[in-house]
């Protein structure tokens, strides 16, 4: 048999919703079959996963609590992503975030009230969530560096950084000979809002920003001629290293903010997991929402479900935790793999399909 | 018939959703011929030539070579029956010699036979006329050498049926008439050629009989020393069209331009434009001509200020603008159309529609940082109505567009900012007759409204038809520049490989 | 594409048919008192810390024969939001002690145990505790290291022994210092090198940092990391390897003896507490004297009087009647870390911020 791929131009709304759907199902089939092979009833584990997420109020919260850093990072990197800067370091940008706000926590006074105190560490977070994307946007803008090996090389520098503050010189001398950072003053911690830490509030504050900002400004409009022709903004007068450095600033300093909520809200204080792989998870819905900040919302919440039922799969059911990653690898998967037949055609045998293609 | 037809297509029929790009076509190629397959842009050609390719296959229809029926699933199926086609694009690897291009992608044995290899090169170069170093790096390669070796490598594979599409585009006159002596010797030796083009002239130089496309339908089969120009483009376009190119006569106003002593280094110090001086006058076309890459970009940005003259002085209006922005360029009144091979690469956001184009240039001079589209729907719609641009709407992706509307794009939003100097690069690369006349008259109003044009161009015949004087570059020197009502085609040939002229003294 | 899609959903129909035949095990009246939820940082089967704790609940388990019942979840990374969703679940799941079994699941422990006042909360190692609820537990692991260490000192005949340790901190320091101590009680002339890996979970690192230590001639190899990627270097390379956290012997013949935690101990204790009613937060530290501490069967590579000697002192540090740390002792720059005469209890152990002398690092 001949099989043939080819590249779609256009679709049709209703065959691309058509596809998604398959894609879902087929995922929701194929870990089924995976589960079955387990010797595990899968209906019993996909009820599970919804139960686990959104089964009680307090689990809602905690699936909120997860969708919170996932789409403040994915915001960030989408609009870097937009520019074709690859920045694969929203980990180390969210740990360099945490620092700066942890910073300002543990050095300014515990009378301050909690506005000003949160609003300094809100932009300290940024300042160094910003200039850890700065340097490599620097190096890329100035000297071409290749951006997506220096970004994540900042990463581990990031996270050593903060292990050896945690180790040496930030270690908490009333942790007991323990190695911890001291825990932030009340002044420092986030406050709730119908359960949740308020950094929901910031999170829809910053979905409703890069939406705008992506399509309606001036700067968002030259990252996105950037991102689809260096030379056209070139030709356009466009200053692109400073194209390139804005765009970095504003992405690394989202990032930053993901690294203060979680100092601030969960940890309440700095440890070197801060940033707790949100850095690299957030990749996906950021590609997945098509760069798309109102999709990236969703695609978020949806991710957090998942995590967050995979948790509860864990604990209720006792299976180990390698089923309840087969089960979130295998719908990315198959939601991924839609991506592919939503851009190309695949064509099976000798019968001829019209092929979509440019018109030569 | 005695001889089997070296190809034969009969009723093919091939669409890309619902534009039928092949619609019933006949073709049929004999060996020892030289065919061509004359057409306009979108006429189909193209496709035909990808469906003997093996890089599509046909809807309906059915396909024969040297009498055969043959179903194509790849382009190696077309390969193992003896046809070659010579891209457009060449697909050569820069950082390999010649040699392991050819070798490139057999299925040969692991260790390729050095010995073997040269000789059969050698053999095949000798036998057509070829001539190449086989240890050439291809990013060393001038554009003629690198189609010599797109021919040997397809020979090499044994092809003996040769499909060129638009071979001559990019060559200099004397390459081009080196290419015709190499078709002319596999002719001979009993190989079917095929040769895309919508160049009349070299139709008429080189092939023995002519199929003409138009609108996706073979119009006729005819011998070309039996038919003549005219009667080609009627076949062509479909109506009789008056093809000359009027030189616009138009009193040339004071020097608004002025380049002295332009000096343009490349990033590892190269001089890409040395020494470059010339002058613009507002209501003139000055023509640059030369092989590709010989200065003709630096030239144009370093007038844009996309790069910075490394030594001499750009003097606009008699001020030096050497050392300023592009955005301050863009302001005192020069705009810029430089027409990459992709059409997009440059000037253009391909996925962008034609309102995010239309503002591309202008958001800067708006206050705020809100982007505002309001004037530029208004901009897009006079735009698309004035140049008759051909879009389902002003939403679409300028990439869907075709090749010649995208260009009316481009140049309608140069042109809408009312320029003084307006620089087109390769402004009708792509662009079927119609479509280039359109363009051109473009400019010869653009030049009656008094705008000095730089009109860089590779088909010698229209810089010679449109432009008031040319000036030819080689390896970026200026090598002459002369009116073209004094000299030939060949001379600016000369020029263009770097020989002066004797009469240049003469020029202007 | 209609097919497909028809196909699909019956596939799903299918599979929801097979699920209503699935069979829903309910907890029929058992008389289960305390359901624990341990939080661990590893898999089960490590072969290490995670390892020990695992069958040390299932010991726990048998231990009470039907009182206990215990769930868990492993690979849960030090992320406060991780451990408390986890935590919280369990809880869900009508667990009514958890126990988190990683320095790093402190802070979730402290901020629920306010929470859910009728939850116990217990936290291996750090400091924090409350006064009803949460309590922290650990152990004099500082023993097992001195006799491990004394056994090392009897086999060496290069007499430098390596270390691949973690963190520079307070809790690794007093391993290798209770271990230098150790050794130094056989055979005085002994050195200790020490390589710092700066993390707990690399084996590459942790095979990288023997063979270093390895290449500076020790030829035993002892660690304070989690894989037994130090053992296996050892092994090949001929030198003599001590195990720790947990009695598994991946260095064959040379597999000296292991430092190692048994947990079974504090759960069976803290457990019966709180069945008891009885349980108060203490900040617990195991000893060899009670059983949480323990050191692996020592290899009869070992001289036989050294094995005795180990025996001897271990039943005195069972008895009481032997202190690791006392005096005098100096740090390494000099200073002096107990005086001669004293001992170091444990506050004074836990103040530790440096390697004595007779250690040095590479």
């Amino acid at each position: 048999m001949n099989i043939r791929i080819i590249k779609r131009s256009d679709m049709p709304k209703r065959q691309e919703i058509i596809i998604r759907i398959a894609a879902v199902l087929m995922s929701i089939v194929f870990a089924g079959l995976i589960l079955v092979i387990f010797g595990l009833n899968p209906l019993k584990i996909f009820a599970t996963i919804i139960k686990g997420s959104l089964g009680t109020e307090i689990r809602i919260q905690q699936t909120i609590i997860r969708a919170i850093p996932l789409t403040i990072t994915a915001l960030g990197i989408i609009v870097a992503f937009k520019m074709k800067f690859w920045n694969i370091g929203a980990e180390g940008q969210i740990t360099m975030g945490a620092f700066g706000a942890t910073w300002v926590a543990l050095n300014l006074p515990e009378t301050l009230p909690m506005p000003v105190m949160l609003l300094l560490m809100m932009i300290a977070a940024m300042l160094c969530g910003g200039i850890w994307a700065f340097i490599p946007a620097m190096f890329k803008a100035k000297m071409g560096t290749n951006e997506t090996i220096f970004t994540l090389m900042m990463n581990y520098i990031a996270i050593k950084f903060v292990t050896y503050l945690q180790y040496g010189p930030w270690m908490d001398p009333n942790a007991g000979g323990f190695p911890k950072i001291a825990k932030f003053p009340a002044n420092a911690v986030l406050p709730s809002v119908f359960g949740i830490n308020i950094g929901w509030i910031i999170m829809l504050l910053f979905v409703v920003f890069v939406h705008i900002f992506m399509n309606y400004t001036k700067k968002g409009y030259e990252i996105a001629v950037v991102g689809e022709s260096v030379e056209t903004a070139r030709y356009a007068g466009m200053n692109i290293s400073r194209i390139i450095i804005t765009a970095m600033l504003i992405s690394g300093g989202m990032c930053g903010i993901v690294g203060m909520i979680q100092s601030s809200a969960i940890e309440k204080t700095l440890i070197s997991n801060i940033a707790g792989g949100y850095g690299f998870t957030a990749i996906i819905p950021a590609w997945l929402s098509r760069l798309n900040a109102v999709s990236a919302l969703i695609v978020c919440l949806a991710f957090a479900m998942l995590i967050q039922g995979g948790t509860y799969l864990q604990v209720s059911l006792g299976i180990s935790s390698a089923v309840s990653s087969i089960v979130q690898g295998t719908i990315l998967f198959f939601v991924l793999g839609s991506e592919f037949f939503l851009q190309y055609k695949v064509i099976f045998g000798k019968k001829s399909v019209k092929a979509e293609t440019e018109v030569a | 018939m005695q001889q089997n037809l070296a190809i034969e297509m009969r009723h093919i029929t091939k669409s890309f959703g619902d534009i039928k790009a092949n619609d019933d076509i006949n073709l049929e190629v004999l060996p020892g011929e030289v065919h061509a397959l004359l057409g306009e842009n979108g006429a189909g050609k193209t496709t035909l030539m990808n469906m003997l390719s093996g890089i599509y296959t046909p809807d309906s229809g059915e396909i024969l070579i040297n009498g055969a029926p043959v179903t194509f699933h790849s382009p190696a199926d077309s390969i193992r029956l003896g046809i070659g086609m010579i891209h457009q694009h060449f697909k050569l690897v820069d950082v390999m010699i010649a040699k392991e291009n050819i070798i490139i992608g057999q299925p040969s044995s692991f260790f390729t036979k050095g010995r073997e290899l040269a000789q059969k090169v050698k053999e095949l170069s000798d036998r057509y006329g070829l001539d190449i170093d086989p240890n050439k790096k291809v990013y060393d390669m001038s554009v003629g050498e690198k189609q010599t070796l797109e021919i040997i490598k397809v020979l090499y594979r044994g092809a003996r049926i040769l499909i060129l599409d638009e071979p001559t585009a990019v060559l200099t006159p004397q390459e081009i008439t080196k290419l015709f002596r190499v078709i002319n010797n596999m002719k001979e030796q009993g190989c079917a050629v095929v040769i895309i083009t919508h160049k009349l002239n070299e139709v008429m130089e080189i092939s023995d009989r002519v199929t003409v496309l138009r609108k996706g339908q073979s119009i006729d089969t005819v011998v070309t020393k039996d038919v003549n120009i005219p009667s080609l483009i009627e076949m062509m376009v479909g109506q009789k069209v008056d093809l000359s190119i009027h030189r616009e006569k138009t009193e040339k106003v004071e020097k608004i331009l002025e380049a002295d002593g332009v000096t343009v280094l490349n990033a590892e110090g190269k001089e890409m434009l040395s020494n470059v001086s010339f002058t613009l006058a507002g209501g003139e076309i000055l023509g640059v001509a030369g092989v590709a890459n010989s200065g003709q970009k630096e030239l144009c940005e370093s007038i844009a200020g996309l790069v910075h003259a490394d030594k001499g002085r750009i003097f606009f209006e008699g001020e030096n603008i050497v050392g300023k922005t592009p955005r301050d360029i863009i302001k005192l009144g020069i705009r810029m159309g430089f027409i990459p091979e992709d059409r997009l690469g440059m000037g253009l956001v391909g996925s962008m529609d034609i309102v995010n184009n239309m503002i591309l240039k202008d958001y800067q001079n708006q206050p705020g940082i809100r982007l505002r589209k309001g004037p530029c729907i208004e901009k897009a719609k006079k735009i698309v109505a004035a140049l008759d641009i051909q879009t389902p709407s002003i939403n679409t992706p300028v990439k869907k567009l075709s090749g010649g509307n995208i260009q009316k794009v481009l140049l309608g939003r140069e042109i809408d900012a009312a320029p003084k100097v307006l620089i087109t690069a390769y402004a009708v690369r792509g662009l079927d007759i119609g479509a280039s006349h359109k363009i051109y008259d473009l400019l010869n109003e653009q030049k009656k409204n008094g705008v000095g044009i730089l009109f860089v161009g590779e088909d010698l015949d229209v810089l010679m038809e449109l432009c008031d004087r040319i000036m030819v570059l080689c390896h970026g020197e200026v090598t002459g520049i002369v009116d073209p009502s004094e000299v030939t085609k060949e001379d600016i040939g000369l020029l263009m490989t770097g020989q002066k002229l004797e009469k240049e003294e003469a020029a202007v | 594409m209609k097919k497909f899609l028809a196909i699909l959903l019956a596939l799903v129909m299918v599979f929801s048919f097979v699920a209503c035949g699935g069979d829903e095990n309910t907890d029929e009246g058992s008389d289960v008192q305390v359901k624990v939820g341990y939080i661990f940082i590893g898999p089960i089967n490590d072969g290490g810390f995670t390892q020990a704790m695992y069958e040390g609940a299932v010991a726990s388990k048998e231990h009470f024969a039907g009182k206990m019942d215990f769930i868990y979840r492993e690979n849960v990374a030090e992320d406060t939001q991780e451990v408390k969703s986890t935590a919280l679940n369990m809880i869900d799941e009508g667990c009514n002690v958890i126990i988190a079994c990683s320095f790093g699941f402190g802070d979730a422990m402290n901020e629920l145990s306010g929470e859910y006042p009728d939850i116990t909360f217990l936290h291996f190692s750090g400091a924090m505790k409350n006064d009803t609820n949460f309590d922290n537990w650990f152990g004099s692991m500082e023993q097992a290291r001195y006799l491990t260490g004394m056994a090392a000192a009897s086999v060496t005949e290069s007499n430098i022994l390596g270390y691949v340790a973690a963190h520079p901190y307070t809790e690794v320091q007093i391993g290798i210092n209770a271990f230098t101590l150790g050794a130094q009680a056989v055979n005085p002339d002994v050195e200790v090198k020490v390589v710092y890996i700066n993390t707990w979970g690399d084996a590459e690192l942790e095979k990288t940092g023997a063979e270093q230590l390895l290449d500076a001639g020790a030829d035993v190899i002892c660690y304070h990391a989690d894989s037994t990627a130090a053992q296996l270097a050892a092994a090949e390379r001929d030198a003599w390897a001590i195990g720790w956290n947990y009695p598994k012997n991946d260095a064959g013949d040379k597999y000296l003896t292991a430092a190692y935690w048994n947990p079974e101990v504090y759960f069976n204790y803290a457990l019966q507490n709180i069945m008891d009613g009885t349980f108060v937060p203490e900040s617990y530290y195991g000893t060899m004297a009670d059983g949480l501490i323990a050191i692996d069967e020592v290899s009869e590579a070992v001289p036989v009087e050294v094995r005795n000697q180990i025996n001897d002192i271990k039943q005195q540090m069972i008895d009481g009647t032997f202190e690791v740390f006392t005096g005098p002792i100096y740090y390494k720059d000099g200073t002096v870390l107990c005086e001669e005469g004293q001992t170091l209890d444990r506050a004074g152990i836990w103040s530790i911020t440096n390697e004595i002398q007779g250690v040095s690092a590479i």
